[in-house]
């Protein structure tokens, strides 16, 4: 259990910081790139930082409680609304985790105009950013691979990870209950 | 404040050593060691302690946090049977007291019996076996007493037929 919380812990940090990267990044796009299309997708990319950021937040408030002077039962009861919500949490990634970002990539990819039309001359962007089409196919493609790739990640956690301590905290439970129906 | 809150915890942990080594004994399974099992529980409650509020006796709210480590740590070593780090500051080696053969013997079907439970009963059973009241033992667990003392017939029943087919 100690081992899943520290990974809980260090994945929440690293996401957090992530996003907070992120929202910094898109921000500075935001007010430097021109193209309308390309501002709106990095408006939404900022609110959907924003939004990873409080459900992990939200999430770290459910973790394996550390009260161990519950009765056996009660700790046994924490213990598996905590696993059912990590669980929950990961097989659900392509929802809130997957999908939105990217669309919201995707809006901003599609969105890329000709810097000449909007007399924008910014070196280092232009050299990232994919203005002309194939590589405007190649990234969207690239991003459809990374985020399947996410999404089977976060699912293989969920079934390696949590599910088995689930299914022995489930044991244990059960193993508490037996004999209960026979007392009346 | 703190020290009188040290000299609390090295009381409760003085007059509680023995107990708590003894179901860490119990719980310990290869390659998990009792005296790995004693630090983790010792840690522990040195950590909650400032959280004991007296709604409980002192005596329950231990044993409380020891069956809950003791599983807890069984799980953790049935998932990845990883390694413990021993701390030489938090070591305890119980006296041996004189035990004759024949109770010598009689102990060590008894642990094995016991070895062949699941988690709930080896929980109930060492409880009992220090002489909880089954008041005691359903704040402990959770459990009615009703429910309890259904349980504690059927596993009575079961260590009795172990240790005699044990002891033939």
């Amino acid at each position: 259990m100690d081992g899943i919380q520290k990974a809980i812990r260090i994945r929440d940090i690293r996401e957090i910081s992530a996003s907070v990267i992120g929202m910094l990044l898109y921000m500075y796009l935001l007010f430097e790139i021109p193209f309308p299309m390309t501002r709106f997708a990095s408006a939404l990319s900022i609110v959907w930082f924003a939004f990873v950021i409080l459900k992990l937040r939200k999430s770290k408030t459910r973790h394996i409680t550390c009260k161990l002077d519950l009765s056996v039962r009660g700790q046994l009861a924490d213990q598996e609304a905590a696993m059912r919500y990590q669980a929950a949490l990961l097989d659900s990634v392509a929802y809130w985790y997957a999908i939105p970002p990217f669309i919201i990539n995707c809006i901003f990819v599609l969105g890329l105009g000709n810097p000449a039309e909007y007399n924008w001359t910014n070196s280092l962007a232009e050299s990232i950013l994919p203005l002309s089409m194939n590589l405007k196919i190649g990234t969207i493609t690239g991003l459809a691979f990374f985020y399947a790739l996410i999404i089977w990640l976060n699912k293989r956690a969920a079934s390696r990870d949590i599910k088995p301590i689930l299914e022995k905290i489930n044991i244990i439970q059960d193993e508490w209950e037996a004999d209960n129906e026979s007392n009346g | 404040m703190l020290q009188k809150l040290e000299i609390n915890f090295e009381q409760v942990l003085e007059e509680n050593k023995h107990k708590i080594f003894r179901i860490c004994s119990i719980y310990a399974v290869n390659p998990l060691e009792p005296q790995d099992l004693f630090q983790e529980v010792v840690f522990q409650i040195w950590k909650s302690f400032d959280g004991f509020k007296g709604q409980s006796t002192i005596n329950t709210w231990v044993y409380k946090i020891t069956i809950n480590v003791c599983l807890r740590s069984k799980m953790k070593l049935d998932k990845t049977n990883q390694k413990t780090d021993r701390f030489e500051s938090i070591h305890f080696t119980p006296v041996d007291e004189e035990i004759d053969t024949f109770e010598h013997e009689n102990f060590k079907y008894l642990k094995a019996c016991i070895s062949t439970l699941n988690e709930t009963d080896t929980s109930l059973i060492v409880l009992y076996l220090d002489d909880l009241s089954y008041k005691d033992i359903s704040s402990i667990t959770g459990l009615s007493e009703n429910h309890i003392a259904v349980k504690m017939k059927r596993i009575r029943k079961k260590l009795l037929d172990c240790i005699a087919s044990k002891m033939k």
